[in-house]
């Protein structure tokens, strides 16, 4: 066994695994290819979109939200923090990418959230309107 | 017939689980930093979700644009979310800069890896400077882990984190202090604990910045590991949306 020339443990390294990739995730050799550009232009309209979405929410948590329904502004901000989430996993951190089953790997357990957000904050709701009714 | 059509199906295709290949097209390393930050997501989740709580059975509750309204050298002024904004801003940036070295990286364009990576490490550092900032200010507005709990504590320590119009003045001084005792514990824990993250992914683009100058990635043919430091990265930005929203807008 050879471990003093580093060609020979090169298949060791996870790395290997990575000649098994296919589409945007793989390697290629031309970074002024088309190809290339149109990914980098992705990039850019995602940074503007994110920006935008930014804007949007400080103007309204500035001068708006106080003078709307509450249920309101809490449904407008969390479609808008979603929206940003999605587009972060979906293109910077290139999940839209994979496959589609390894997507739907990582996004079922988060579905335990909808019952963690309810119940917690039903929860809390209930305590106030306790403390609130009974002294 | 049909056993032939299946014979021809396999030769054709392999069976996805079969054996022999990725069926998730993804390598283990990658796999279970998707895996690792799942769990961290359900950590981050958590915490939120008790501030949530806790803000649920609050009669009152600090108003984000009373708390977060100064900037630094520009004391005295009324600027609600305009530091909060530029925190965002300066974190959104960083991820578009790591998403750029990640795609040199699929390139394997040495140069460009190098340039994005430096311009990343520098909005990590910045938005840290921005959060210890934040920090020293509102510690001298008296808020901490633990503060606004004594008995004798006077009205006039936490009415201005309230919208005192909207709230009622009453509502405020029965139930306003033990909610400002509240909100900046959880302040402190979740911007805290993110900032952590913060700091610890910043150290990790530099191990990778001086392995990737050092060519260790080209040596190995690939920059995975830019990769797998960029969707840490890129999550750290995700957690921040999630905590701008809570703790900002609100």
């Amino acid at each position: 066994m050879s471990h003093h020339n580093e060609n020979s443990i090169q298949h060791l390294y996870e790395g290997d695994q990575s000649k098994l990739y296919s589409g945007v995730m793989s390697h290629h050799s031309d970074v002024e290819s088309t190809e290339s550009k149109t990914q980098i232009k992705r990039i850019w309209k995602v940074f503007w979109v994110l920006l935008l979405i930014t804007l949007v929410e400080v103007v309204l948590g500035m001068f708006f939200s106080h003078e709307m329904p509450k249920v309101l502004v809490a449904f407008l901000f969390l479609a808008l923090t979603l929206l940003k989430a999605g587009y972060i996993v979906a293109i910077f951190m290139h999940l839209g990418d994979e496959v589609k089953n390894f997507i739907v790997t990582v996004l079922i357990p988060l579905v335990l959230f909808v019952w963690f957000i309810i119940a917690f904050l039903a929860d809390g709701g209930f305590w106030l309107h306790m403390n609130q009714s009974f002294r | 017939m049909s056993q032939a059509t299946a014979t021809a199906t396999t030769a054709t295709e392999p069976k996805l689980w079969g054996g022999g290949h990725s069926p998730f097209n993804v390598s283990y390393g990658k796999m279970m930093m998707w895996f690792f930050l799942l769990s961290d997501a359900f950590t981050f989740g958590a915490l939120l979700i008790a501030y949530g709580t806790t803000r649920f059975f609050s009669a009152v509750w600090p108003d984000a644009n009373q708390v977060f309204k100064s900037f630094p050298f520009l004391e005295g002024m009324n600027l609600p979310l305009l530091f909060v904004s530029l925190m965002t801003f300066i974190l959104i940036m960083s991820s578009v800069t790591m998403v750029l070295a990640v795609h040199a990286g699929h390139y394997g364009d040495k140069k460009n890896v190098v340039k994005w990576l430096l311009w990343t490490i520098v909005g990590g550092i910045c938005f840290l400077s921005c959060q210890a900032w934040e920090w020293t200010h509102l510690h001298h507005e008296g808020g901490w882990w633990g503060s606004f709990t004594a008995d004798n504590t006077p009205l006039s320590a936490f009415q201005g984190f309230f919208d005192v119009k909207r709230d009622g003045l009453a509502t405020v001084a029965a139930s306003g202090m033990r909610s400002t005792h509240d909100f900046f514990n959880y302040f402190f824990t979740i911007t805290g604990f993110h900032g952590c993250h913060v700091l610890s992914g910043v150290c990790f683009n530099i191990m990778i910045l001086v392995n990737t100058v050092n060519g260790t990635y080209q040596r190995r043919g690939h920059y995975e590991m830019v990769e797998k430091c960029g969707l840490y990265w890129h999550f750290v930005d995700l957690v921040w949306v999630f905590v701008f929203t809570c703790f900002y807008l609100l």
